[in-house]
């Protein structure tokens, strides 16, 4: 594997002058930089808590089937704290359960990204040559491809059901993964201690597991920070469209479809569940920005 | 137009417009390879479609012939229809017709290439008024932005933009949707047709294209904000300016700006493929009549036809526009321009 060595005697760049700031002015950073973490990464938790937990401890309506008899209550009135939608189902417990498909869904579909397109991108960006050639050729279709297209399509061939929109949700994130894990393994296989490892003798796999992973984890990390929020959205748009989570199975998207029917009447039936969808895409985004802000990730 | 003026001046600068030196123009280099390397993507992108929807389970004969039909008259149609023969056989069949510029018929009878014209004039214009107005908006945001890191206008662009980035854009779209056609009347809830004047395009388009535009802006602000305030902090050529005594906002615009603008480009160029999703959620809810909204009842009929032709066209859009980026940078670049490129 004839990989170019980099050029190590390059001038580095000067380093930055240290800035001449107080420490109160440190302190206060400090507390942003701390406040930038916690704060989406609560919010995340509170989610996700009130997603898979709290239906443990707390017995909440079903979440499918609704008395009629109480429908269209308003939010905030007794028993149903967000109201019941058209068929009296209530709104909150749709929301809980909704969630914990959208956060089931965006958890493995960015896995299953993760690990293929990663596995891609790093053999590609590591090996250079044909092999990178090929891979990038690959990857350049699947980009290319309207992804939405084909999520549509595998949703629709297969049937409505979780594990279908898992599979074609997984078609929009392994070529993302596999394009940003390619440019940062590019990235760090120029650098210096790379060549002092392959002039240690060190094989190609395991030059692979111990010096280039552990550096463009970071990356990759705060990208599927992005990716799930992006996911999120996506099993929205699917549900949206009716080739999401079967009917009558609650999630965010149907519910914002079912919603936009008497939109003009009673617009909470569709701001409740996006405010939801909004909240929690924004933690993760914020997240994303603030991981990145630690770890100096581009 | 731009590119005329480019191999003009590649003419005039060098061997005194000598053919050879045109052909061997950088430009033109750029056109050729894009163009060339544009053919396996789009045979990779229609071959794609083509077997990922002849493998999943599929009854488009029984679809069209009802429930009543008999197996053997099912069995007929889908002889008729040649989709009894072997998946890379119905491509191969369809890649000559497309060759020879048809595009085969819709399942309801109807031909593909009629169906396009029809209906991609609307698509595009609402493509190109969202991606044009967001840009311009990221622009001008972005350089407000990055006059002052960290100052009130920084936080302000980025909250917006947190927010354009976490939207779901059929969400947005209701939202418009309430406020500006419901609540205040000045736009159509739907768009079933765009008029004729430039007024009922206006009224027609604007909505859907600002919940397309939203996400694009978002992106594109943070994006361009970064970089500028990335040269601004890095760049030698940024101290030589504000050393010649040049005002602070020409160096924002003429120098970081106009050196900011290659990332964007690329990101612009790369983005239009996803873009399409989007688009096709959008026309749906606003029922604008285009490519988008057709492309979402062919997936429901499962009309392969009519899905591959637009799946052709939007991924011909995408290289298109991959290709319009690489020009941009040619007209940005003077490197590029002049042949002088070391990269």
């Amino acid at each position: 594997m004839a990989v170019p060595l980099p050029e190590t005697l390059a001038t580095p760049a000067p380093p930055s002058l240290p800035s001449l700031v107080s420490s109160r002015h440190l302190r206060a950073q400090r507390l942003g930089r701390t406040l930038r973490f916690w704060v989406p990464a609560g919010f995340l938790i509170l989610m996700l808590g009130m997603c898979f937990l709290w239906p443990l401890v707390y017995k909440l309506p079903s979440p499918t089937n609704g008395n009629i008899i109480y429908n269209n209550e308003a939010p905030f009135s007794p028993g149903h704290w967000l109201g019941t939608n058209q068929l009296g189902v209530d709104q909150f417990s749709q929301i809980v359960y909704g969630g914990q498909v959208a956060f089931e869904v965006s958890a493995a579909t960015t896995a299953i990204g993760m690990v293929i397109g990663c596995t891609i991108g790093v053999v590609a960006g590591y090996a250079g040559g044909w092999v990178d050639a090929v891979l990038s050729r690959v990857l350049d279709v699947l980009i290319a491809f309207p992804a939405l297209v084909l999520a549509l399509v595998i949703a629709e061939g297969l049937g409505p059901s979780e594990i279908h929109v898992i599979i074609a949700l997984s078609v929009f994130a392994i070529p993302a993964f596999g394009r940003v894990s390619r440019g940062a393994t590019i990235v760090v296989r120029g650098l210096p201690f790379m060549t002092a490892a392959r002039l240690a003798g060190t094989r190609g796999w395991r030059i692979i597991a111990r010096h280039v992973l552990p550096n463009i984890m970071p990356g990759i990390v705060t990208f599927s920070l992005l990716g799930i929020g992006i996911v999120i959205i996506l099993e929205g748009a699917l549900d949206f469209l009716g080739y999401g989570i079967p009917l009558p199975k609650a999630s965010w998207g149907s519910m914002i479809a079912q919603g936009q029917q008497i939109m003009t009447a009673q617009p909470e039936y569709v701001l409740i569940p996006s405010l939801f969808l909004l909240v929690t895409v924004v933690s993760l985004n914020m997240l994303g920005d603030a991981l990145r802000e630690r770890w100096g990730v581009r | 137009m731009a590119l005329v003026q480019q191999i003009q001046l590649q003419g005039d600068s060098g061997a005194r417009g000598s053919a050879r030196r045109i052909a061997g123009s950088p430009v033109l280099r750029v056109v050729g390879r894009r163009l060339l390397s544009a053919i396996p993507v789009l045979i990779g992108v229609t071959f794609l479609t083509f077997a990922v929807m002849s493998t999943l389970p599929n009854d488009t004969a029984q679809a069209i012939l009802g429930l009543q039909a008999t197996p053997g008259q099912v069995a007929a149609l889908n002889h008729t229809l040649g989709l009894d023969q072997p998946f890379w056989l119905q491509y191969w069949h369809w890649l000559v017709k497309v060759l020879h510029g048809n595009l085969g018929t819709t399942l309801e009878g109807g031909s593909v290439n009629h169906e396009l014209a029809v209906h991609l004039p609307a698509t595009l214009e609402l493509l190109a008024y969202a991606l044009v107005v967001s840009l311009l908006l990221a622009i001008i945001m972005a350089v407000l932005a990055a006059r002052k890191p960290n100052g009130i206008m920084d936080r302000i662009s980025l909250a917006i933009s947190m927010l354009g980035l976490s939207t779901a854009p059929y969400a947005f779209a209701f939202l418009l949707i309430v406020v500006f056609a419901v609540k205040l009347p000045w736009f159509p809830v739907i768009s079933t047709s765009l008029g004729s004047t430039p007024v009922s395009w206006f009224k027609a388009l604007t909505l859907p294209a600002a919940a397309i535009g939203f996400g694009l802006f978002a992106i594109y602000t943070r994006l361009l904000r970064a970089d500028i305030v990335e040269q601004m902090q890095r760049e030698d050529y940024i101290v030589t300016a504000k050393a010649k005594g040049l005002a602070p906002w020409r160096v924002l615009i003429k120098h970081a700006l106009r050196n900011s603008l290659f990332t964007l480009i690329t990101v612009i160029g790369l983005n239009l493929g996803g873009l399409v999703g989007a688009v096709a959620i959008i026309e749906t809810v606003f029922q604008v009549p285009g490519i988008g909204n057709d492309l979402l009842t062919g997936i429901g009929n499962h009309d392969l036809p009519l899905i591959e032709g637009i799946v052709l066209v939007f991924a011909l859009v995408t290289v298109l526009g991959n290709l319009l980026a690489d020009l941009a940078y040619a007209v940005l670049d003077p490197r590029i321009r002049y042949g002088s490129s070391t990269s």
